[in-house]
């Protein structure tokens, strides 16, 4: 007897929503909507991280992926025109090529069947990050500031 | 639900990523498609790190960083990108080419 479960329910929607969000980023005509698509990924991406006990990563990646880097595409790519570019004539082979390593992928991620049973703790992430990792957390500080004076260089340069 | 299946939505997106890649040649559309792939390597990663207590918080750990890097390398390449725009009023990867010194 299959009992109602919400989370597998939550589940379908948001890797339906991530799926067809990737599908629609790369075979949408227009580029400012593809951009808008790579936002709702990260939305998709953001449920499936809480729902694997990520709670804190996912507030994170809402936060700094959607929140500034995607938006900052989105923004940019309004200031670009798209011109017409000659795609190369390797459609059927890519798709192919894509496939088998999607299927591959399939294959050898089918072994793992645990359920994930695991809360991160954000205290716990906190302090590996402060005692373990703050050499890159300083390096990913450094890398965020520089995309800020990139923007600004960018609003502010003259060709 | 079982991590495998977090893992073969994470396999469908690599390669939905992977195609969107080998096709264009638009500057920004083939930057698209690699943040496919990168939120498909997230999420895998991710997938992985919850199997086990010991591997969650370094697996949270390392993810905060890679999201910060990806953010800074969105800004690098679309600085090039729009930089490229000015300059040729092209996003043609090709003519990448006559940027050289």
């Amino acid at each position: 007897m299959n009992q109602f479960d919400p989370l597998a329910v939550v589940f379908i929607l948001s890797s339906l929503m991530s799926v067809i969000a990737a599908a629609l980023i790369v075979w949408h005509r227009s580029i400012v909507y593809s951009a808008f698509f790579l936002s709702l990924l990260g939305v998709g991406n953001a449920i499936l991280f809480t729902m694997l006990g990520f709670p804190i990563i996912a507030l994170f990646h809402l936060a700094v992926y959607v929140g500034a880097a995607v938006t900052f595409i989105l923004f940019s790519v309004v200031m670009l025109r798209e011109a017409p570019v000659v795609e190369p004539p390797t459609k059927a082979l890519a798709l192919i090529a894509a496939a088998v390593l999607a299927l591959m992928l399939i294959k050898v991620f089918s072994d793992f069947s645990a359920v994930p049973s695991f809360m991160l703790n954000y205290r716990d992430r906190t302090m590996l990050l402060v005692t373990k990792y703050w050499c890159a957390l300083i390096v990913a500080a450094i890398a965020l500031v520089t995309t800020l004076i990139e923007a600004i260089t960018l609003a502010r340069r003259e060709v | 639900m079982e991590v495998s299946w977090y893992l073969a939505v994470s396999a469908v997106l690599f390669g939905i990523g992977i195609y969107g890649l080998l096709t264009r040649r638009n500057m920004i559309r083939m930057l698209l498609s690699a943040e496919i792939i990168f939120n498909a390597a997230l999420l895998a990663f991710l997938s992985l790190a919850s199997l086990d207590a010991g591997y969650g918080p370094v697996g949270g750990a390392i993810v905060v960083i890679a999201i910060s890097l990806s953010a800074a390398e969105v800004g690098v390449i679309v600085s090039i990108a729009v930089m490229m725009f000015r300059m040729r009023k092209a996003l043609d990867v090709y003519e990448l080419r006559k940027f050289r010194g």
